[in-house]
């Protein structure tokens, strides 16, 4: 019985004139997608093995520790064919060098910002935006429209558990759906392993849990339309309802939450931050002169009845002392800017916690936190890149320093005059290349699949817990849904 | 006296003092008893709103009653609706089965929920063949069928389940005169083969063409039951406008 219902349902879709058109786009726009996402990964790959050797050449023309510096490169994933997420939008490359921090630029959509303008369509575009509203259009009249043709009566005419009907009826839309997409899909991984992407065993599993997840996803959006189809009597009422219902959770909650957040949690700018770093500088270094101004006014007062040896060497104290001083001067600035900063993430961390919490009602927004999170092209990359960044950072200052002072060279420009030699600058280069066997290489952040996978568990039993609630939606609305 | 009690068909299709009120406090149906038995035909005529749609409803319970009781074949159909409805075949006003199937897909579907998963497809050929649906529409999809096709696949499928009573509500609106004489015709073999059937109908001059017993309900109410044959020599119309008068002015009164 079960079998000739779901039969009965997958029949009813394959031969309606709208599967066919649904099934071209879906196949059309998801095989377009990862294969112009492969090209852009293979544009991008390349660009990062240029970029490399760039900066390999770069290192080996150095011939002075003390002016040493770098750069550390994104290496692109290929994960990000199907879920971009942020790939586009995080700069590929930061200097590395002591006196700058970390800073990724240069996004390829900053780059290139006619794709920023309509983004990439990706895997998770696909499922978000396209193949939700169909499955809300195959099902939003999955009841009441057989109740309008007579056939919900002319089916319990027969001795049929309205249970086991439900059932048929959802199992039967998703799998006439979800076999058709399946097809797409796996074309596409045809296409990912015939087109030579170095997918490793992680990138299998994540890509395994990524399907598994859009196809929850996609379950959703069924049991959503049959339970919307369960509770109204029209399908001209339930159409417009699933519409609605589908605009707020793939268009407007995202994006209302963020406003929400930025309201009830205000980040100040970037720009804000700075003044208040460049007013807390001037005061700190107003003080430090008016104070150093005065130690030397005393100083000069004092040294007209001493020697001019002593007076030298109160000189030198003076020097040393203020040097001291300027560099406590200095760290103090720095440690303010270190808090306001953090301030400020903890502020923004804050604030995308909360617009994250709220946009998750929409089980859209939740999927694509999962996907962004499964791929690791979430809102966390950018800090996971400059985190690894500033370690790489870290290890290569210490090791140029290192290098240094071994060599004797200050860094400094040496100026000598001589009556004999005339005048002789050096910089301590010595032309000669650099030893660079042990210099640090800076390492992509990695992340096991476990770790992918924690970041996604809450969206993951949300979404879950969705499908159940739509499903338990169904069941309670048909039970008593009036079929005459 | 014993041996023709024993004797008598125990009803097929029956109603005890069925009685429904909607939550709007409408009485549809009051106190309606009723019997078909097995080879019988009982019709009920009536406007609309008579409650001829409901009783129907009640009989396959997509509505409980308020107060007594419906059964097929003696089960109560609000107790084990689908027991009841193991026994019963139903013919609505309009059918429109699977507009993307074709006669054979929509025949083979309700056979097997209706607990016939053994036919073929000469089974289904042979019946519509007997409904008389052109043979060249039997692979059709149904969009493209007219009423009175469709009302053939319908009553096609009510056939094909070969259950002892048929319930028919309003079959013959709007079919064309030869399509009404066909489905009437398509009765009659039926209830030759021993099938109790309660079929509703606007259709008088039908009713009287092909009734055993013909009834006529107005308000919820049954005000008039007879069997056909007592009406043979009286205009059913005339009689129906009757009817009809005599119970407005009592109820006026």
């Amino acid at each position: 019985m079960l079998s000739t219902l779901i039969q009965k349902e997958l029949k009813g879709i394959i031969l309606s004139p709208k599967f066919t058109a649904t099934f071209a786009i879906c196949s059309i726009l998801i095989l377009l997608s990862v294969f112009t996402g492969i090209r852009e990964y293979e544009a991008v790959s390349d660009q990062y093995d240029s970029a490399t050797s760039l900066v390999e050449q770069e290192l080996q023309d150095e011939s002075n520790w003390g002016h040493m510096s770098t750069r550390s490169i994104r290496k692109p994933d290929p994960m990000q064919i199907f879920v971009s997420g942020l790939t586009y939008d995080i700069g590929r490359w930061s200097h590395v060098e002591s006196t700058r921090p970390i800073k990724l630029k240069h996004s390829p959509y900053s780059d290139d910002p006619i794709f920023a303008m309509f983004r990439h369509i990706d895997f998770v575009f696909i499922f978000q935006f396209v193949l939700s509203l169909f499955a809300i259009l195959f099902t939003f009249d999955a009841i009441n429209g057989e109740r309008e043709s007579g056939m919900l009566k002319l089916v319990f005419s027969n001795s049929i558990p309205r249970a086991k009907y439900l059932i048929a009826k959802i199992i039967g839309s998703w799998l006439g759906l979800i076999l058709p997409i399946s097809i797409p899909i796996l074309l596409s991984i045809l296409l990912v392993i015939i087109m030579g992407v170095p997918m490793n065993a992680i990138h299998w599993a994540t890509l395994a849990t990524l399907i598994a997840l859009s196809v929850l996803m996609f379950t959703f959006f069924i049991s959503l339309g049959v339970a919307i189809s369960a509770w109204t009597k029209r399908s001209s009422v339930s159409f417009l309802l699933s519409l609605v219902i589908w605009v707020m959770f793939v268009l407007i909650i995202p994006r209302a939450s963020v406003a929400a957040a930025e309201q009830m949690v205000p980040v100040p700018r970037i720009s804000e931050i700075e003044s208040i770093r460049e007013a807390y500088a001037n005061d700190r270094w107003k003080t430090f002169y008016d104070i150093s101004e005065e130690r030397w006014m005393t100083s000069s007062n004092m040294n007209e009845e001493e020697s001019e040896e002593e007076r030298d060497r109160a000189m030198w104290d003076n020097m040393v002392l203020e040097d001291s001083l300027r560099r406590i001067v200095e760290i103090e600035i720095e440690e303010y800017e270190v808090r306001l900063l953090e301030e400020l993430r903890q502020r923004k961390a804050g604030q995308e916690r909360l617009a994250f919490g709220f946009s998750r009602i929409s089980p859209s927004s939740a999927y694509q936190l999962a996907a962004s999170g499964l791929a690791g092209t979430d809102i966390e990359m950018k800090d996971r890149f400059e985190e690894s960044m500033s370690q790489f950072r870290s290890s290569f200052v210490d090791f140029t320093e290192k290098k240094q002072a071994e060599s004797g060279n200050t860094g400094g420009i040496m100026i000598s005059i001589s009556t004999e030699t005339g005048i002789d600058i050096k910089d301590g280069s010595d032309n000669s290349a650099l030893d660079l066997t042990d210099i640090p290489k800076y390492e992509q952040p990695r992340r096991s699949y476990a770790q992918a996978f924690n970041s996604t568990i809450i969206d993951f039993g949300l979404l879950a817990f969705a499908t159940l609630l739509m499903f338990v939606a169904s069941f309670i609305g048909f039970l008593r849904y009036d079929v005459r | 006296m014993i041996n023709e009690i024993s004797k008598q068909p125990s009803p097929m299709l029956q109603t005890n003092n069925l009685t429904k009120r909607y939550e709007d406090g409408v009485l549809a149906l009051d106190s309606l008893t009723l019997e078909v038995n097995p080879g019988e035909l009982f019709v009920m005529l009536g406007g609309n709103g008579a409650g001829k749609t409901t009783t129907i409803n009640l009989f396959l319970n997509f509505i409980e009653p308020t107060s007594g009781e419906a059964s097929i074949n003696g089960i109560v159909t609000h107790k084990e609706p689908l027991e009841a409805k193991k026994h019963v075949a139903f013919v609505s006003e309009n059918v429109m089965l699977y507009q993307n199937f074709t006669a054979i897909q929509n025949l083979d579907f309700f056979s097997k929920i209706g607990g016939h998963s053994d036919l073929s497809r000469d089974d289904y050929r042979d019946v519509l063949n007997r409904v008389g649906l052109a043979e060249d529409a039997h692979n059709k999809r149904l969009k493209g069928f007219s009423k009175g096709m469709r009302q053939k696949c319908g009553i096609a499928i009510a056939i094909l389940k070969d259950a002892p009573a048929i319930l028919l509500d309003e079959p013959t609106a709007g079919l064309d005169p030869k399509a009404g004489y066909e489905f009437i015709r398509l009765l009659d073999s039926l209830r030759s083969e021993n099938k109790a059937i309660l079929m509703s109908t606007h259709d008088i001059f039908r009713a009287k063409e092909i009734a055993d017993t013909i009834a006529i309900m107005d308000s919820g109410r049954m005000i008039m039951k007879e069997p056909a044959a007592n009406l043979a020599d009286q205009n059913l119309e005339e009689l129906y406008l009757q009817y009809m008068a005599g119970h407005d002015t009592k109820a006026a009164g």
